[in-house]
């Protein structure tokens, strides 16, 4: 196989537990995202707009709906002769064969797939997060400061700190200590889980880690401080950007909202940093003649005969005459049925509202399935694939999960596959 | 579904001229409904009719079809076997006398190339979802040598256009071209189905009568030597004739029955992808029985409208019974009524336009105003 320079590998195997029932059945990169992307395409076109075209996708949790939609890579340029986009699960080998069990080993696992490319370079990226970012610059910025490693960070707020793994650094960035949330941080650099690896490092490394049985084999716990430990260059990499990360309910109805509410930052419509998609192939949005829609996001297949306000919907949503919708983030072919009122909600793919439900943080009270581990700022979520019973009411913080037995109270009338 | 038929979709029309939507561009490659191209419904349908291998034949003004179509992936035509086949006029040794418009001699080679029995050979002025099973089904147990599809608009659509006269078994009889008066109701839809190797002889016989041209309705026409069968489809069909009609069929889908008919019908028109963002509507959009599409930004007011992908619509603007294609830019204070847009053009702030319904005011593409 001919030599490449660069491999980007994005870790997309996690199972995004604070989701809840969005990722019951899905992996997180997979989840809907911004009406008409998922959140994996975020790290498969920046790998693609900054010219990475081998990317490894490594999927393990829930991979079907994941391996369907990123396919044969095509919808990103990414189905080359001798590149493109390769799904890689875990795999059965003779001897002892293993789940990613972190991921560092989820690499050392791949490693295989790796040497036959034999790339300068390696780039490790997750499938949680909404930016757009320039891989290319960290890259030449490894190059010319002859890095060993390479840490994309984020400057945080101070007080927002102790959340996230800090890099402690010296002189021109050169990291010396990182920190998995700090009580007391000594820096406001917050890995962004974007790394930049000089392959043959790495791969010593990896092997080196997978030997340590008292290892977690991940990558910020493990392998950056052996690294660290060993005298090797590491340097931090700062991104300034719209950066946000969409692992919890409030902050993917947030980052979704960013959409409406700052626009420019995200800056979707910049033709030279295009976010590219699976299409769903579906005819133009319509909105009918009782609709009424106002700062909101819209796509394809979209049929609107009621109001919606401040809310982001994906394909083939249907919001019936005399139906609310407002500060809502609509999945796929969701149907609102006619004097619904939904507030604050995330409903996912297919999911039937009945007429005159009401939804929100304007309903009082608490009902079987408040979910205030999960579920925060008044905002509901529906699993997929349910038809909500007419006239049912539900207070905010509520998760509807179809596999709480909820008796005589349950809101669910039936469930069917989509 | 049925892997034994070949499509073939004429990809211009020497009679029908669009004005200035037609001027830059051959007619199948018109933008139509918000995000397609007229020949996007013509090529899905043969796709979702099975058909793997599909010729289209240009003569001119095929470079924005070229665009548009690319290696055919969005209607999965794009294989190792069959596939999609531009076919630009060429001349061939095989023509008898070259004028440069050596249609036939091109199509030819493609045609003999072909493993299948059965073509179906379409215009491309008509917008309809349908699939070809029922056609070609009819076309057997008829014993007919070919087969025209037709409805029952008469003269509804004007001219040009040809109505069939038939016996009692639904032969062809009669055809006549652009009549003053209609002598039946059954107007040709220009798709037609045959066997691959009678429309090899067919196309042979042609050249060898000095022909170039490739006209579906000249084959029709044979009613007299071979045995013509005619089909109606009664579902949703869109005739586009001229400027008029086309701005009457872009109106006709903003009624639901011909909305759902032509798109919600199960069988997805595909159309080439643009990763557009997804559409923005501000704190101050008014939209009312419009068709919107993908990357457009409504500050506002659009009422019985279609928006292509990528359109802005300013604040304090209202756009009434127009079709805007794709990245128009229409700025604040503006009025616009029964005007369409052609593709990147530009209305400045202030401008008032109003066309009659009757007859639209076109702005060309690229045009400021």
């Amino acid at each position: 196989m001919a030599k490449t320079d660069v491999v980007a590998m994005i870790l997309a195997g996690g199972q995004g537990a604070r989701l809840g029932v969005l990722t019951k059945t899905v992996a997180k990169p997979a989840v809907p995202f911004g009406s008409r992307y998922r959140i994996i395409d975020f790290p498969l076109s920046n790998c693609v707009n900054s010219g990475i075209e081998r990317v490894g996708v490594l999927s393990q949790y829930q991979p079907l709906a994941l391996n369907t939609y990123v396919g044969n890579g095509h919808p990103w340029d990414l189905d080359r002769n001798n590149a493109g986009a390769y799904i890689l699960p875990p795999y059965q080998r003779s001897g002892k064969s293993d789940w990613y069990k972190g991921t560092a080993n989820a690499i050392y696992q791949n490693k295989d797939f790796l040497d036959d490319f034999d790339p300068e370079y390696v780039v490790i990226l997750s499938g949680d997060h909404i930016y757009k970012m320039d891989y290319g610059a960290m890259l030449r910025s490894h190059i010319e400061r002859e890095a060993d490693a390479t840490v994309a960070v984020y400057e945080v707020p101070w007080e927002e700190a102790p959340r996230f793994g800090i890099l402690n650094t010296e002189g021109e960035d050169q990291i010396v200590e990182f920190e998995e949330k700090p009580a007391k941080p000594k820096s406001n650099l917050a890995s962004m889980g974007v790394y930049c690896f000089t392959w043959k490092v790495l791969r010593e490394a990896l092997v080196r880690d997978e030997a340590d049985p008292e290892s977690n084999n991940d990558f910020g716990k493990n392998i950056i401080p052996m690294l660290l430990n060993g005298g090797k260059k590491l340097f931090a990499y700062r991104f300034a950007g719209y950066w946000k990360d969409v692992g919890t309910i409030s902050s993917l109805w947030e980052t979704n909202m960013d959409i409406l509410d700052k626009p420019e930052d995200i800056n979707l419509v910049d033709r030279s940093w295009r976010i590219y998609s699976r299409n769903p192939v579906k005819p133009s949005q319509f909105i009918g003649e009782s609709g009424k829609v106002t700062n909101s996001a819209l796509t394809d297949g979209c049929r609107i005969f009621g109001e919606v306000n401040h809310s982001v919907l994906s394909e083939s949503v249907i919001v019936e005459k005399g139906a609310v919708v407002k500060d809502c983030v609509l999945l796929p072919g969701v149907v609102v049925k006619e004097g619904a009122r939904l507030e604050r909600c995330i409903v996912d793919f297919g999911t039937i509202i009945g007429k005159d439900v009401k939804a929100g943080p304007k309903i009082e009270g608490e009902g079987p399935y408040t979910n205030h581990k999960l579920c925060s700022e008044g905002i509901c979520v529906f699993e997929r694939g349910l038809k909500i019973k007419d006239g049912a009411e539900i207070p905010g913080n509520s998760m509807i999960d179809s596999d709480i037995d909820a008796g005589d109270k349950s809101v669910i009338e039936e469930k069917f596959r989509v | 579904m049925f892997n034994d038929v070949m499509g073939l979709i004429l990809a211009d029309n020497k009679k029908i001229g669009l004005g200035e939507l037609s001027e830059p561009r051959a007619l199948s490659a018109v933008p139509f409904g918000g995000r397609y191209r007229i020949i996007d419904f013509m090529l899905s349908d043969m796709v979702n009719s099975g058909i793997k291998n599909v010729g289209i034949l240009t003569y001119n003004k095929y470079k924005s079809l070229m665009d548009h179509l690319g290696t055919g992936s969005p209607w999965s035509l794009d294989r190792k076997n069959d596939g999609l086949h531009i076919l630009p006029p060429y001349v061939n040794s095989e023509a008898s006398n070259i004028t440069g418009d050596e249609e036939l001699a091109g199509v030819l080679d493609f045609l003999r190339h072909s493993r299948s029995t059965y073509a179906i050979v379409a215009n491309s002025n008509i917008i309809l979802n349908c699939t070809f099973d029922d056609m070609i089904k009819a076309h057997e147990s008829s014993g007919a040598d070919l087969t025209v599809m037709y409805n029952r608009d008469a003269l509804k659509y004007g001219h040009p256009c040809y109505i069939l006269e038939t016996d009692d078994k639904g032969f062809v009889k009669d055809m006549l071209y652009n009549p003053q008066k209609a002598t039946s109701n059954k107007t040709s839809l220009g798709i037609i189905c045959l066997r691959r190797d009678m429309l090899i002889d067919i196309i042979s016989r042609q050249m060898s009568h000095g022909q170039t041209h490739f006209g579906l309705h000249s084959m029709v026409k044979m009613f007299d030597e071979i045995k013509v069968y005619a089909y109606e489809y009664a579902g949703t069909a869109l005739r586009i004739n001229s400027v008029q009609t086309y701005f009457n069929a872009s109106m006709s889908l903003l009624k639901d029955e011909t909305r759902n008919d032509l798109f919600w019908s199960g069988k997805p028109i595909y159309t080439k992808v643009k990763d557009e963002a997804p559409t923005l509507y501000f704190d101050n959009a008014e939209v009312k029985t419009s068709i919107i599409s993908d990357g457009c930004r409504i500050y506002g007011d659009i009422d019985h409208s279609i928006i292509f992908r990528s359109a802005t619509i300013s604040k304090n603007t209202t756009v009434k019974n127009c079709v805007v294609m794709q990245d128009v830019h229409i700025s604040e204070n503006c009025h616009l009524e029964n005007v369409i847009l052609d593709k990147n053009s530009f209305v400045r702030p202030g401008v008032r336009l109003i066309g009659h319904p009757d007859y639209p005011v076109v702005i060309g593409k690229g045009a400021g105003i």
